[in-house]
Protein backbone atom coordinates (compact mmCIF):
# COMPACT_ATOMS: atom_id res chain seq x y z
CA UNK A 1 0.00 0.00 0.00
CA UNK A 2 2.72 2.11 -1.24
CA UNK A 3 1.34 5.01 -1.11
CA UNK A 4 1.97 6.64 -4.92
CA UNK A 5 0.41 10.69 -4.83
CA UNK A 6 2.26 13.04 -3.84
CA UNK A 7 2.04 14.67 -0.25
CA UNK A 8 1.23 18.18 -1.46
CA UNK A 9 -2.59 19.00 -0.54
CA UNK A 10 -4.52 20.89 -3.80
CA UNK A 11 -4.98 24.17 -3.60
CA UNK A 12 -8.04 25.28 -1.47
CA UNK A 13 -9.63 28.74 -0.23
CA UNK A 14 -7.66 28.84 3.17
CA UNK A 15 -10.90 30.88 4.31
CA UNK A 16 -14.03 32.52 2.96
CA UNK A 17 -15.20 35.77 5.39
CA UNK A 18 -14.01 34.14 8.11
CA UNK A 19 -14.93 30.60 7.78
CA UNK A 20 -11.82 28.56 7.66
CA UNK A 21 -11.40 26.75 4.32
CA UNK A 22 -11.67 22.31 4.90
CA UNK A 23 -8.05 21.33 3.85
CA UNK A 24 -8.21 18.43 1.65
CA UNK A 25 -6.81 15.49 2.27
CA UNK A 26 -4.65 13.50 -1.00
CA UNK A 27 -2.94 10.79 0.73
CA UNK A 28 -4.32 9.77 4.40
CA UNK A 29 -0.79 8.72 5.47
CA UNK A 30 1.00 11.77 4.91
CA UNK A 31 -1.62 13.81 6.30
CA UNK A 32 -1.04 12.15 9.65
CA UNK A 33 2.58 12.28 9.11
CA UNK A 34 2.56 15.98 8.44
CA UNK A 35 -0.17 16.56 11.28
CA UNK A 36 1.65 14.13 13.67
CA UNK A 37 -1.26 13.55 14.44
CA UNK A 38 -2.57 9.74 14.99
CA UNK A 39 -5.28 8.75 14.48
CA UNK A 40 -7.78 9.00 17.27
CA UNK A 41 -6.54 12.59 17.76
CA UNK A 42 -7.10 13.36 13.75
CA UNK A 43 -10.77 12.19 14.33
CA UNK A 44 -10.92 14.40 17.38
CA UNK A 45 -9.69 17.21 15.78
CA UNK A 46 -11.76 16.75 12.26
CA UNK A 47 -14.92 15.50 14.13
CA UNK A 48 -15.74 15.89 17.89
CA UNK A 49 -13.85 15.41 21.56
CA UNK A 50 -15.88 14.73 24.30
CA UNK A 51 -12.72 15.55 26.44
CA UNK A 52 -11.46 18.65 25.54
CA UNK A 53 -11.30 20.64 28.86
CA UNK A 54 -11.11 24.31 27.25
CA UNK A 55 -15.02 25.10 25.98
CA UNK A 56 -13.80 27.59 23.16
CA UNK A 57 -11.58 24.75 20.96
CA UNK A 58 -15.11 23.82 19.10
CA UNK A 59 -13.30 20.80 16.83
CA UNK A 60 -13.66 21.42 13.10
CA UNK A 61 -17.48 19.78 12.28
CA UNK A 62 -18.74 21.23 15.13
CA UNK A 63 -17.30 24.81 14.45
CA UNK A 64 -18.96 24.43 11.02
CA UNK A 65 -22.21 23.52 12.47
CA UNK A 66 -22.30 26.47 14.84
CA UNK A 67 -21.20 28.95 11.35
CA UNK A 68 -24.16 27.16 9.40
CA UNK A 69 -26.37 27.92 12.31
CA UNK A 70 -25.32 31.61 12.19
CA UNK A 71 -25.65 32.01 8.41
CA UNK A 72 -29.49 30.36 7.96
CA UNK A 73 -30.72 32.39 10.69
CA UNK A 74 -28.96 35.80 8.74
CA UNK A 75 -30.82 34.05 5.66
CA UNK A 76 -34.15 34.01 7.65
CA UNK A 77 -34.09 37.67 8.51
CA UNK A 78 -33.28 38.58 4.67
CA UNK A 79 -35.97 36.77 3.15
CA UNK A 80 -38.21 37.98 5.64
CA UNK A 81 -37.20 41.47 5.11
CA UNK A 82 -37.45 41.48 1.10
CA UNK A 83 -41.22 40.98 1.08
CA UNK A 84 -41.40 43.48 3.44
CA UNK A 85 -39.95 46.12 1.50
CA UNK A 86 -41.44 45.09 -2.07
CA UNK A 87 -44.74 45.43 -0.32
CA UNK A 88 -43.68 49.43 1.03
CA UNK A 89 -42.77 50.16 -2.77
CA UNK A 90 -45.91 48.99 -3.64
CA UNK A 91 -47.52 51.25 -1.73
CA UNK A 92 -45.99 54.34 -2.14
CA UNK A 93 -46.28 53.55 -5.91
CA UNK A 94 -50.07 53.46 -5.30
CA UNK A 95 -49.96 56.30 -4.01
CA UNK A 96 -47.95 58.19 -6.75
CA UNK A 97 -50.26 57.10 -9.16
CA UNK A 98 -53.83 58.09 -7.25
CA UNK A 99 -51.92 61.44 -7.22
CA UNK A 100 -52.30 62.12 -10.75
CA UNK A 101 -56.17 61.43 -10.73
CA UNK A 102 -57.16 63.78 -7.84
CA UNK A 103 -59.56 61.43 -6.24
CA UNK A 104 -58.75 60.09 -2.23
CA UNK A 105 -57.82 56.34 -1.72
CA UNK A 106 -59.69 54.73 0.70
CA UNK A 107 -58.47 52.27 2.65
CA UNK A 108 -59.18 49.66 5.52
CA UNK A 109 -56.19 49.63 7.79
CA UNK A 110 -55.55 47.53 10.81
CA UNK A 111 -56.22 49.15 14.15
CA UNK A 112 -55.52 46.58 16.34
CA UNK A 113 -56.15 42.64 15.79
CA UNK A 114 -59.20 42.09 14.01
CA UNK A 115 -60.12 46.15 14.19
CA UNK A 116 -60.25 47.64 11.42
CA UNK A 117 -60.70 51.51 10.46
CA UNK A 118 -61.66 53.40 7.02
CA UNK A 119 -58.88 55.95 6.39
CA UNK A 120 -59.51 58.43 3.56
CA UNK A 121 -55.80 59.44 2.22
CA UNK A 122 -56.10 62.76 -0.29
CA UNK A 123 -53.64 63.88 -2.60
CA UNK A 124 -50.07 63.97 -1.23
CA UNK A 125 -46.71 64.96 -2.14
CA UNK A 126 -44.71 62.91 1.24
CA UNK A 127 -45.07 60.18 2.66
CA UNK A 128 -43.31 59.29 6.42
CA UNK A 129 -40.95 56.13 6.08
CA UNK A 130 -40.00 53.99 9.49
CA UNK A 131 -36.47 53.64 9.40
CA UNK A 132 -36.04 51.54 12.63
CA UNK A 133 -34.83 52.39 16.34
CA UNK A 134 -38.25 54.62 16.82
CA UNK A 135 -37.28 57.02 14.01
CA UNK A 136 -39.51 58.22 11.20
CA UNK A 137 -39.02 60.62 8.31
CA UNK A 138 -40.55 62.74 6.36
CA UNK A 139 -39.68 62.42 2.39
CA UNK A 140 -41.40 63.05 -0.92
CA UNK A 141 -43.28 60.43 -2.82
CA UNK A 142 -39.64 60.29 -5.31
CA UNK A 143 -37.22 60.21 -2.31
CA UNK A 144 -39.29 57.64 -0.85
CA UNK A 145 -39.14 55.34 -3.70
CA UNK A 146 -35.62 55.78 -4.19
CA UNK A 147 -34.98 54.85 -0.71
CA UNK A 148 -36.60 51.41 -0.83
CA UNK A 149 -35.33 50.88 -4.05
CA UNK A 150 -31.73 51.17 -3.20
CA UNK A 151 -32.78 48.59 0.61
CA UNK A 152 -33.80 46.84 -1.75
CA UNK A 153 -31.38 46.16 -3.50
CA UNK A 154 -28.73 45.88 -1.14
CA UNK A 155 -31.09 43.04 0.85
CA UNK A 156 -30.72 41.16 -2.55
CA UNK A 157 -27.06 41.49 -2.85
CA UNK A 158 -26.63 40.71 1.00
CA UNK A 159 -28.76 37.62 0.56
CA UNK A 160 -26.40 36.42 -2.35
CA UNK A 161 -23.35 36.33 -0.87
CA UNK A 162 -24.91 34.93 2.27
CA UNK A 163 -25.90 32.12 -0.02
CA UNK A 164 -22.45 32.16 -1.60
CA UNK A 165 -20.97 31.78 2.15
CA UNK A 166 -23.34 28.90 3.11
CA UNK A 167 -22.70 27.08 -0.05
CA UNK A 168 -18.77 27.50 0.41
CA UNK A 169 -19.51 26.39 3.98
CA UNK A 170 -21.67 23.12 3.07
CA UNK A 171 -18.72 22.59 0.58
CA UNK A 172 -16.20 22.91 3.46
CA UNK A 173 -18.68 20.03 5.76
CA UNK A 174 -18.41 17.70 3.17
CA UNK A 175 -14.76 17.62 2.71
CA UNK A 176 -14.29 17.29 6.15
CA UNK A 177 -17.30 14.35 6.26
CA UNK A 178 -15.15 12.76 3.75
CA UNK A 179 -11.83 13.07 5.35
CA UNK A 180 -13.15 11.84 8.23
CA UNK A 181 -14.38 8.74 6.73
CA UNK A 182 -10.61 8.32 4.90
CA UNK A 183 -8.89 8.58 8.08
CA UNK A 184 -11.66 5.80 9.76
CA UNK A 185 -11.63 3.69 6.90
CA UNK A 186 -7.69 4.37 6.51
CA UNK A 187 -7.24 3.18 10.62
CA UNK A 188 -9.07 0.20 9.75
CA UNK A 189 -7.74 -0.99 6.55
CA UNK A 190 -3.91 -0.69 8.73
CA UNK A 191 -5.27 -2.89 11.93
CA UNK A 192 -6.22 -5.48 9.91
CA UNK A 193 -3.07 -5.48 7.67
CA UNK A 194 -1.19 -5.56 11.24
CA UNK A 195 -3.45 -8.46 12.43
CA UNK A 196 -2.61 -10.24 9.51
CA UNK A 197 1.26 -9.16 9.63
CA UNK A 198 0.55 -10.34 13.62
CA UNK A 199 -1.06 -13.71 12.37
CA UNK A 200 1.49 -14.70 9.92
CA UNK A 201 4.76 -14.28 11.99
CA UNK A 202 2.81 -16.41 14.40
CA UNK A 203 2.16 -19.57 12.30
CA UNK B 1 -27.95 19.62 9.15
CA UNK B 2 -26.42 16.03 8.85
CA UNK B 3 -25.45 14.55 5.42
CA UNK B 4 -27.89 12.61 4.40
CA UNK B 5 -25.79 11.37 1.66
CA UNK B 6 -22.66 10.70 1.07
CA UNK B 7 -20.37 8.62 3.69
CA UNK B 8 -17.62 6.24 3.07
CA UNK B 9 -18.55 3.10 4.23
CA UNK B 10 -15.67 1.36 6.35
CA UNK B 11 -15.43 -1.21 4.11
CA UNK B 12 -11.28 -1.06 5.50
CA UNK B 13 -10.13 -0.92 1.67
CA UNK B 14 -7.58 2.00 0.73
CA UNK B 15 -9.76 4.06 -1.64
CA UNK B 16 -8.02 6.88 -3.11
CA UNK B 17 -9.80 10.32 -3.32
CA UNK B 18 -8.81 12.67 -5.65
CA UNK B 19 -9.54 16.69 -5.64
CA UNK B 20 -11.91 16.01 -8.59
CA UNK B 21 -13.69 13.43 -6.86
CA UNK B 22 -14.10 16.07 -3.55
CA UNK B 23 -15.47 18.36 -6.05
CA UNK B 24 -17.90 15.99 -7.52
CA UNK B 25 -19.45 15.27 -4.72
CA UNK B 26 -19.38 18.70 -3.15
CA UNK B 27 -20.94 19.51 -6.19
CA UNK B 28 -23.58 16.74 -5.75
CA UNK B 29 -24.31 17.89 -2.58
CA UNK B 30 -24.85 21.85 -3.65
CA UNK B 31 -27.12 20.25 -6.26
CA UNK B 32 -29.28 18.49 -3.76
CA UNK B 33 -29.35 21.59 -1.13
CA UNK B 34 -30.93 23.48 -4.06
CA UNK B 35 -33.10 20.76 -4.96
CA UNK B 36 -34.88 20.83 -2.31
CA UNK B 37 -34.98 24.46 -1.83
CA UNK B 38 -36.53 24.45 -5.11
CA UNK B 39 -39.01 22.08 -4.36
CA UNK B 40 -40.47 24.28 -1.44
CA UNK B 41 -40.60 27.22 -3.88
CA UNK B 42 -42.50 25.52 -6.59
CA UNK B 43 -44.61 24.26 -3.68
CA UNK B 44 -45.37 28.12 -2.53
CA UNK B 45 -45.18 28.90 -6.52
CA UNK B 46 -48.10 26.99 -6.99
CA UNK B 47 -50.16 27.72 -3.73
CA UNK B 48 -49.94 31.35 -4.72
CA UNK B 49 -51.40 30.29 -8.56
CA UNK B 50 -54.60 28.44 -6.72
CA UNK B 51 -55.07 31.40 -4.56
CA UNK B 52 -54.92 34.07 -7.46
CA UNK B 53 -57.33 31.66 -9.59
CA UNK B 54 -59.99 31.71 -6.43
CA UNK B 55 -59.22 35.45 -6.34
CA UNK B 56 -60.19 35.79 -9.69
CA UNK B 57 -63.28 33.17 -9.49
CA UNK B 58 -64.40 35.38 -6.58
CA UNK B 59 -64.34 38.32 -8.15
CA UNK B 60 -66.52 37.37 -10.90
CA UNK B 61 -68.82 36.10 -8.66
CA UNK B 62 -69.01 39.76 -6.69
CA UNK B 63 -71.61 42.19 -7.76
CA UNK B 64 -69.92 45.21 -5.80
CA UNK B 65 -68.40 47.46 -7.84
CA UNK B 66 -65.50 48.54 -5.23
CA UNK B 67 -63.19 45.67 -4.51
CA UNK B 68 -60.87 46.09 -1.26
CA UNK B 69 -57.45 45.50 -2.26
CA UNK B 70 -54.82 44.33 -0.14
CA UNK B 71 -51.46 46.78 -0.83
CA UNK B 72 -48.77 46.44 1.60
CA UNK B 73 -50.65 46.28 4.86
CA UNK B 74 -53.75 47.39 4.63
CA UNK B 75 -56.52 47.56 1.97
CA UNK B 76 -57.37 49.69 -0.59
CA UNK B 77 -61.13 50.27 -2.21
CA UNK B 78 -60.04 49.63 -5.69
CA UNK B 79 -62.87 49.59 -8.56
CA UNK B 80 -63.28 46.25 -9.59
CA UNK B 81 -62.04 46.77 -13.32
CA UNK B 82 -58.45 47.68 -11.67
CA UNK B 83 -58.24 44.72 -9.21
CA UNK B 84 -59.24 42.51 -12.65
CA UNK B 85 -56.06 43.50 -14.42
CA UNK B 86 -53.90 43.34 -10.93
CA UNK B 87 -55.06 39.89 -10.59
CA UNK B 88 -54.29 39.17 -14.37
CA UNK B 89 -50.97 40.60 -14.12
CA UNK B 90 -49.63 38.78 -10.94
CA UNK B 91 -51.18 35.59 -12.19
CA UNK B 92 -48.87 35.69 -15.33
CA UNK B 93 -46.14 36.83 -13.12
CA UNK B 94 -45.98 33.45 -10.74
CA UNK B 95 -47.16 31.32 -14.00
CA UNK B 96 -43.63 32.42 -15.06
CA UNK B 97 -41.94 32.05 -12.40
CA UNK B 98 -43.08 28.84 -12.19
CA UNK B 99 -42.01 27.63 -15.18
CA UNK B 100 -38.86 28.72 -14.33
CA UNK B 101 -38.92 27.05 -11.04
CA UNK B 102 -39.07 23.70 -12.63
CA UNK B 103 -37.15 24.36 -15.46
CA UNK B 104 -34.29 24.61 -12.92
CA UNK B 105 -35.39 21.58 -11.14
CA UNK B 106 -35.32 19.46 -14.74
CA UNK B 107 -31.92 20.70 -15.18
CA UNK B 108 -30.84 20.04 -11.85
CA UNK B 109 -31.72 16.69 -11.61
CA UNK B 110 -30.54 16.01 -14.77
CA UNK B 111 -26.60 17.06 -13.41
CA UNK B 112 -27.22 14.89 -10.57
CA UNK B 113 -28.16 11.45 -12.24
CA UNK B 114 -24.81 12.51 -14.33
CA UNK B 115 -22.72 12.81 -10.99
CA UNK B 116 -24.47 9.76 -9.94
CA UNK B 117 -23.38 7.79 -12.76
CA UNK B 118 -19.88 8.81 -12.41
CA UNK B 119 -19.21 8.50 -8.24
CA UNK B 120 -20.82 5.59 -8.35
CA UNK B 121 -18.69 4.22 -11.34
CA UNK B 122 -15.45 5.24 -9.11
CA UNK B 123 -16.75 4.31 -5.79
CA UNK B 124 -19.12 1.58 -6.32
CA UNK B 125 -20.32 0.54 -2.87
CA UNK B 126 -18.08 3.05 -0.98
CA UNK B 127 -20.40 5.77 -1.73
CA UNK B 128 -24.07 6.46 -0.73
CA UNK B 129 -25.80 9.30 -2.76
CA UNK B 130 -29.75 8.48 -2.00
CA UNK B 131 -32.45 10.01 -0.39
CA UNK B 132 -33.00 8.12 2.94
Amino acid sequence: MASSSSSTETGVVAERRGIPGAQFVEDVQTYLNQSGLDVNSALAFLQESNDVPVPVLLDRLQQYKVVEMKLLAQQRDLQAKIPDIEKCLDVVATLQAKKGTGEALITDFEVSEGIYSRARIEDTDSVCLWLGANVMLEYSCEEATALLQKNLDNAKASLEVLVADLQFLRDQVTITQVTIARVYNWDVHQRRVRQAAGVAIES
Amino acid sequence: MQQQQQQGQSGGSEMEVTWEDQQNINKFGRLNNRLHELEDEIKIAKESNDNLEDAGNELILTDEDVVRFQIGEVFAHVPKDEVETRIEQMKEATSQNLEKLEEEKESIIAQMAELKKILYGKFKDSINLEEE
